[in-house]
């Protein structure tokens, strides 16, 4: 999870992933969406590759890509985590307020 | 489009030791909601009134009040300032806090997330505030407490 917070941190990468979303999409055809290098977005695709959030395929010397619809089930993941973390704290915040106000030490 | 990814709702039920007085503080009172969410709060309580959490530095979140039926049922729009995916309206928070003995049986939705595309960029608003939290935590301030580092040892 760790991989595609960080993958997905970069704005580039999340436009990419968004553009290979629907459909399946060559680097070239990515890159001619973008002002910066081809090797730049190449660099670019492998951090998504590795962060499970894209597929390649070859077909003869192209290269396609995809996003893997289960790795958005990870950021499904990633939100229910988030609240949790909060709602643990709000609890933990709570109950140390419920048992001051009954004199114990907090 | 694979629909089943999509992200539409998170869904949690708690149980807290307090009362849910105790609870509602938490959730509405500026300087107990920074003690589980954000560095800063502006509150206006009422009805359409608006409320703000500077969450960390450069990303706040925002909103109106929905509902307000103290203690028992709170609904409030949230959103990131800034972000045009998931603007400060967009989504709601429902938090309704059912008594249970003596204490209290949370039930939380954080609902409308529009789809897996604006969540993305929504968990990029959040993963900032992970790594504040761990530089908070890795600091040593004595203040914020082990619960905050605990449950992300996990992952």
């Amino acid at each position: 999870m760790d991989a595609a917070l960080k993958a997905i941190a970069e704005p580039r990468r999340r436009q990419i992933l968004a553009l290979v979303r629907a459909e399946e999409l060559s680097a070239g055809e990515i890159a001619a969406q973008f002002d910066i290098s081809r090797p730049a977005i190449s660099q670019h695709l492998t951090v998504l590759k590795e962060a499970g959030l894209v597929r390649e395929r070859r077909e003869g010397t192209r290269r396609l890509y995809r996003a893997v619809p289960q790795a958005l089930g990870e950021l499904r993941r990633f939100l229910e985590d988030f609240w949790d973390e909060r709602l643990a704290t709000l609890k933990h915040e709570a109950e140390r307020k419920e048992r001051s106000k009954h004199g114990y030490r907090r | 489009m694979d629909t089943a990814a999509d992200v539409k709702s998170v869904d949690r039920e708690i149980a807290i030791d307090a009362k849910p007085e105790t609870v509602w503080e938490l959730l509405v009172n500026p300087s107990e909601m920074i003690r589980w969410m954000g560095q800063s709060a502006t509150v206006d309580l009422r009805r359409g009134g608006a409320y703000r959490v500077q969450v960390i530095p450069g990303n706040a979140a925002s909103g109106e009040f929905v509902e307000i039926d103290a203690p028992h049922r709170l609904v409030y729009t949230w959103g990131w300032e800034g972000n045009a995916n998931v603007p400060p309206g967009s989504t709601t928070l429902v938090f309704e806090l059912v008594p249970a003995g003596k204490g209290t049986l949370l039930r939380f939705s954080h609902r409308d997330l529009p789809s897996a595309e604006a969540a993305t960029s929504h968990a990029h608003g959040w993963s900032h505030y992970f790594e504040r939290l761990v530089a908070t935590a890795a600091g040593g301030e004595p203040g914020p407490d082990p619960w905050i580092t605990g449950p992300m040892a996990k992952s």
